[in-house]
Parts: C-alpha cells; structure tokens; sequence
C-alpha cells in the first residue's frame, strides 16, 4: 500500500496529521490518544501527513497497488 | 446519525484552495459575513496544495509585453481563448502576488532574485529549449502558499467548516441560496444557508495516481449542473504524465521544467512540451512506446539546475525514497494519464456569464479550476496560469457575490426541497444491497483513462465508452452501498466522477475535429469557423444536452490566412 505505518510510540495525538489527508485515510483511535490507519484504500500517496507530523511518526511507501479487477463488489 | 447542522452566511465558498480563499477575503472586505465550507481541511487540499511550481505575474516594468502575451495566449489557445478574461488575468496577476508577499508567503529565493528566476533556471543546452514567455514566473515553495491564504481567511474573520462533503447546491424560486452536505466524521447534515454562493471546489480526477488530487471529484461541476448550470470545456483533457516505476510520484509538478530530454522506445529524440501537449500519447498510438525521460541527455550544468531546483523547491521525501538521482542520469520510461479526468484547468468549468464570475444560475459564481472563463482556450498555457487564474477568478468571484449578496433579501429555503436532499444524501447508507463505490470507481477508471479514450479519441470508441458510462449511470450509481459516513463521501464522490465521465465524453464526441489538447482520429483537423466554438452541457428534462456557443468573430483568426500560419502545430494524419 502506500502509508504503511503509525509508530505509536512517537504520536503524541496531536491530531495535525488527519486534517493534513484529503483522503480521510487517517483518524484518531477510539480514545482520541494515537492516529490510525482507518482507511488505507484510499490512500493517494501524497507524503502531506508525514510531512506535517512533528513527530516523524509516520512512514508513506511510494509502492501503489491496485486491487484486484472483479466483476462486481 | 443526520442532526441537522444549520449555517447561516452572507456569502458562502464551497472551497478552500487559492480560489475559494481569494474569493473569501475579497467577499470579507466588502464588509460581508463569509463562510468557507471544504470538503477536506481549507488550504490543505485540492490542486492548490499539490501544485509545486510557478505563478504568473506580469509587470511591464519587467519587461513583459502586453500583445506578445495576448498572442502567445491565443495562438497556443487555439482561438478559444477568452481575450476579456486574458486581458484581466495580465492585468490583475501582479496584484494577486503582491497579495502573496503581503500575507507572508515564502518564496524559494530571495525577492531581489525573483525577477530573473525564470531566465536563470534554464541554462546550458536546455536554455534553448525552455519555453519563451512574454510574462514572469514567480517560483513557489511546495506546499507553502494555500495553508498561509487560510491563514489570512482565519485572520480577517472569515470562518472555516472543515471536513463538510457538499452534495448539492441549494435552490429557492429559481436562486441559488446555499449548499446542502454532511460530516463523514459523525455522518450529520449540514445545511448552509446564503445570499449568494461561490464554487471553488476544484476539478475532477478520476483518482488517477500522479497528481495528488485524488480528493478531486468534480463534485463542483456535478453539483452546478445538477442546479441546471452550463458546464463548458469538458473535452481538452489535461495530460500530465509520470514516471512508470513510479506512477504515485508527483514528478511531473516538481520536475517538470526538468522535463526536456525524451526519447520514443527506440532511443529516437522527441520534442515535448511539459505535460500540455499530446505528444507522449501520439508517439505510443504509433507504436513507439513507452515514451523515455532520458536524463543521461542532460549537461552537467542542466543537472545542477536541477539539483539546485529539487533542493529549494521539491517535496525532499519523495525523490530520495524512490532513488532518484538527476547526478547519475539514467532513463526512467513515462507513463500518462498522471491526471486523467481533469479538463484544461481555467478553461473547463462553469460556465461564467461575465468577468464578474456570474453564472447562468442566479446568486452562483464560480473561480478557479471550476470556473469556465476559457482563459487558455484548447490548449492548456502552462506554467503559472493555473494558480494566477484561481487567485483572479477567486478575487472577481469574491467581488461579484458580494455585490449580489449586499441587495439580495434574507434566504429562505424550502422545507420540502430540503428533505428530498437530505434523501438523496443518506440513501446509500440505508441501501442493503447494491455495489461498492471503490469497485464502481474502478470500473470508471478502466472504462475512461486508458489513453485510447480520454487523450486519442475516435468517435467509435467514445460512444463505446459512452455506453458504459451510461450503464454506470442508470444501474450501478443508483445502487451504491456505503457502510459509514465515510464510504458515504465515497458513494457520492463516485457518483459525481461518473457524471463528469459522461459530460467528457458528449462533449468529446460532439466538437467533431481535434484542436488543442482535444484530437480526434476520425477527424484530424481543426474545422474553422465551425468550430470556432465552445461547449456547453446542460441539464434538460433530465437529460445531458450539449449545446454550441460561438466565438465572438472579432476574436476569430484571419480565415484568409493559410491553414498552416493559423495553426502552427500537426496534427498526426492531418
Ligand atoms: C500537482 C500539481 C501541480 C500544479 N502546478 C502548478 C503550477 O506550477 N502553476 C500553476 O499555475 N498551476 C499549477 N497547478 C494547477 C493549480 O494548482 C490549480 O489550477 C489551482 O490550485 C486551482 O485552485 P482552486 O482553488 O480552483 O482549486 P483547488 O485547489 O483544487 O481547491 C478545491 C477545494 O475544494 C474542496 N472541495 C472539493 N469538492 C468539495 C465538496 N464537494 N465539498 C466541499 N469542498 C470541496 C477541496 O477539498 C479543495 O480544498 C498544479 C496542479 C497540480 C495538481
Ligand atoms: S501528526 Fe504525528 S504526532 Fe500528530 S497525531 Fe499524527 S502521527 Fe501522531
Ligand atoms: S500519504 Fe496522503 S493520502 Fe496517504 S494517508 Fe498520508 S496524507 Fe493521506
């Protein structure tokens, strides 16, 4: 996929990175603490949220896979 | 879920890159209540916050001519340019980046070094190929110029709604009096009621991979051709284009001045613009595929502009992790369709009625990449026309509602109107069986991007494409699923992208002959004074209608001169 990985340990929650996805890929656990993953689909490998996290906590690979083609969903 | 939020505004922008902000602060000043509503984070979204390079600016003491631009506008415009739109873009550009300094904008050099930067960025043997403007470039920083506009909006009192998915526009007597949209964090509605309302929402992509504006959904156009607005420009597609190692790389915007050295498969030399032209999609229908970025062509002086180009202006992440290293050359096979879904940006759009940005639909004004002022006509006049335009059909946009909201009466909206958009809006979430939107964008996307559709077009193949667009239409979108509010903005957004195919391929299909970044196989040459002409679609008993709206003749090319002089560039099989 393309982000790949929140380290919870350096999120502070700070909450800067789910306004920085246009793609609302990103949300705050159920307690509001650590950023997640919530949608990775939608990722469009745009860098913004690591490069907006103060922190460094997060790693975006530049791979980009398409799913599978199937002929309904 | 579907507590209902309610807004009340003077004026609202649906919106907030350069345009929607410009049309904001500009809104504010005339002493209004304004209210930017986007569907992601204000000045951290869209095409705005992608968009890496160049703002136009034009300033006679520069150097700048007036005419040698008004030509160059209209020769590489094809005649579709709009002149009293060129003429405002040149005349105002120089105010729009006095705004950005004002306002605390940084630049990648020093001010004293801007003037020149253009000139200085291109030496060695790229200098003779860089582009020749008769206007100036000012470089930008990646990602620094839309987050401080949202800034100014925040200090000037304009308030922001983040994170709104607007559905569609509101109407009450035949005026437009605000939006209807919903949260996709709590899944609420929220109504905004208005004076007047502007459409800053951007283009459409069909969330192809290389431009970072997969948030970009043409819901702007959607939503205005719903309301029964015209929608101009559909079939000059943008051809932006990538690397195909690498295909999510956004390379194409911060390398593209770098962007001179291609060759076909068989190491034979081609001459390409930077991603405004056919070029790459003519040499792969011949055969001559896939298309090479040739870096070991590069001088040592062009691979220190580049070094120096991607140290101060790039986004640093990216270049290193995929191992690009413009010092060791190498050649990088390209891939297209970078872009695939988004028309001519200032020239597709809303149709505008006026230099006020008014559309057909009284109280909407439209700015930006959702503006259809055809500033550039059919072909796209890069660089820096872009984010220019957006920031002078923003301030015209923000001018024009404002003017309308001051004698505009209190809105008031229709119960009954409201509660059939409040359906409209939910019914996906309440459907039990249907189809994904992610498997119905899929779909989309292999009907539309390959380059045999959307770039070399024949009318054989678009109606092909026409006909599943429509099944899309008719049995796939009326049953999209989605299982939260999430994948509620997916369901709509999905909706809309297969709206904006539709309204591609009927304008495609419709302007019988190529011009531009328009080429039709079956009919390879521009046809004047046919089509001397725009397009416009429209909504008519609701069904799609095109409709043709001449050039004005004073703005036609001398008919008397050879078809050669008129048009200087080829069409393959002319
Ligand atoms: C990678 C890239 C590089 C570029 N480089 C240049 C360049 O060097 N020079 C140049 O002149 N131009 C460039 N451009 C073009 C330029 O960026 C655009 O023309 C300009 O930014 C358009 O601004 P805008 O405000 O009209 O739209 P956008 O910036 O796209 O803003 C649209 C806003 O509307 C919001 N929105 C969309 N739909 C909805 C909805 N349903 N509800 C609520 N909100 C919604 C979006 O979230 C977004 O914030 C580039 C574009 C890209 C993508
Ligand atoms: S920006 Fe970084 S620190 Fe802040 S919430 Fe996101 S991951 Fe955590
Ligand atoms: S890379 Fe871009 S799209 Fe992906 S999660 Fe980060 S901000 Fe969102």
């Amino acid at each position: 996929m393309s982000i790949e990985r929140i380290d919870p340990e350096l999120c502070t929650g700070c909450g800067i990175c789910v306004n920085s996805c246009p793609m609302d890929v990103i949300r705050m656990d159920e307690k509001g603490e650590k950023a997640i993953i919530k949608y990775p689909e939608e990722c469009m490998c745009c860098d913004y949220c690591e490069l907006d996290c103060p922190v460094d906590a997060i790693y975006v690979s530049p791979e980009k896979y398409a799913p599978l083609m199937v002929s309904w969903c | 879920m579907s507590q209902a939020r309610v807004v009340e505004t003077d004026v609202l922008v649906i919106g907030g890159g350069i345009a929607g902000c410009f049309a904001a602060i500009k809104a504010k000043e005339q002493g209004l209540d304004v209210t930017i509503v986007d569907k992601a984070y204000a000045g951290k979204s869209g095409s705005s916050i992608a968009a890496g390079g160049w703002w136009m600016v034009f300033n006679p003491e520069w150097g700048h001519d007036h005419d040698a631009s008004m030509e160059d506008v209209t020769v590489n415009g094809e005649y579709l340019n709009n002149r009293d739109w060129d003429e405002i873009i040149l005349k105002e550009a120089w105010a729009t980046y006095r705004d950005l300094v004002s306002w605390g904008v940084e630049f990648p050099v020093a001010s004293d070094k801007i003037e020149g930067y253009w000139d200085t960025y291109f030496t060695g043997p790229r200098a003779a190929r860089a582009p020749n403007l008769p206007w100036g470039i000012v470089p930008l920083r990646h990602r620094k110029t839309s987050p401080v506009l949202r800034t100014q909006a925040e200090k000037v009192g304009i308030k922001i709604v983040d994170r709104i998915m607007i559905t569609d526009l509101l109407k009450q007597d035949g005026k437009m009096v605000g939006a209807v949209g919903f949260s996709y964090d709590t899944g609420d509605l929220h109504v905004f009621k208005a004076k007047a309302t502007i459409t800053s929402g951007g283009n459409n992509c069909f969330r192809s991979p290389g431009f970072h504006t997969a948030c970009l959904t043409g819901d702007a156009e959607a939503m205005a051709y719903r309301a029964g607005a015209e929608i101009t420009g559909k079939e000059f597609p943008d051809t932006h284009f990538n690397l195909a190692n690498y295909p999510a790389w956004k390379s194409n915007a911060e390398l593209y001045a770098a962007y001179m050295y291609f060759t076909d498969a068989e190491g034979e030399s081609i001459n390409g613009t930077v991603g405004f032209d056919l070029f790459m999609e003519f040499a792969v229908h011949a055969g001559r595929g896939p298309v090479i970025w040739d870096l070991d062509a590069a001088a040592p002086g062009d691979v220190e502009a580049m070094r120096e180009y991607v140290r101060k202006r790039a986004n640093p992440v990216e270049a290193e992790r995929i191992g690009l290293d413009y010092t060791r050359g190498g050649k990088y096979p390209c891939i297209g369709g970078s872009a695939a879904g988004v028309s001519s940006q200032q020239t597709s759009g809303v149709w505008v009625v006026d230099t006020k940005c008014a559309t057909s639909l009284p109280g909407l004004y439209a700015a930006g990449d959702s503006c259809g002022a055809r500033v550039c006509g059919a072909s796209h006049r890069g660089p820096g026309f872009g984010v220019t335009g957006a920031a002078v059909t923003g301030k015209r946009a923000g001018l024009g509602a404002a003017e309308y909201a001051l004698q505009a009466e209190k809105p008031v909206t229709d119960e009954k109107e409201l509660a059939r958009l409040k359906e409209l809006i939910y019914a996906p979430a309440q459907r039990r069986s249907g189809f994904s939107p992610r498997w119905v964008t899929q779909v989309l996307q292999n009907t539309m991007i390959p380059y045999f559709i959307l770039y070399i077009k024949h009318g054989e193949r678009l109606q092909a494409a026409l006909t599943i667009v429509e099944f899309m239409r008719d049995h796939l979108v009326p049953k999209l699923m989605a299982k939260d509010p999430h994948e509620l903005r997916l369901t709509h957004e999905t909706a809309n992208m297969v709206l904006n195919a539709e309204m591609i391929l009927r304008a495609s299909l419709f302007r019988t002959e190529s011009r531009g970044l328009h080429y039709r196989e079956d009919y390879p040459r521009r046809d004047d004074p046919t089509w001397l002409a725009w397009t416009k679609v429209k909504k008519k008993q609701g069904r799609m209608n095109i409709l043709k709206e001449p050039v004005p003749r004073e703005w036609w090319p001398d008919l008397f001169k050879p078809y050669q002089q008129r048009y200087p560039e080829r069409f393959p099989r002319e």
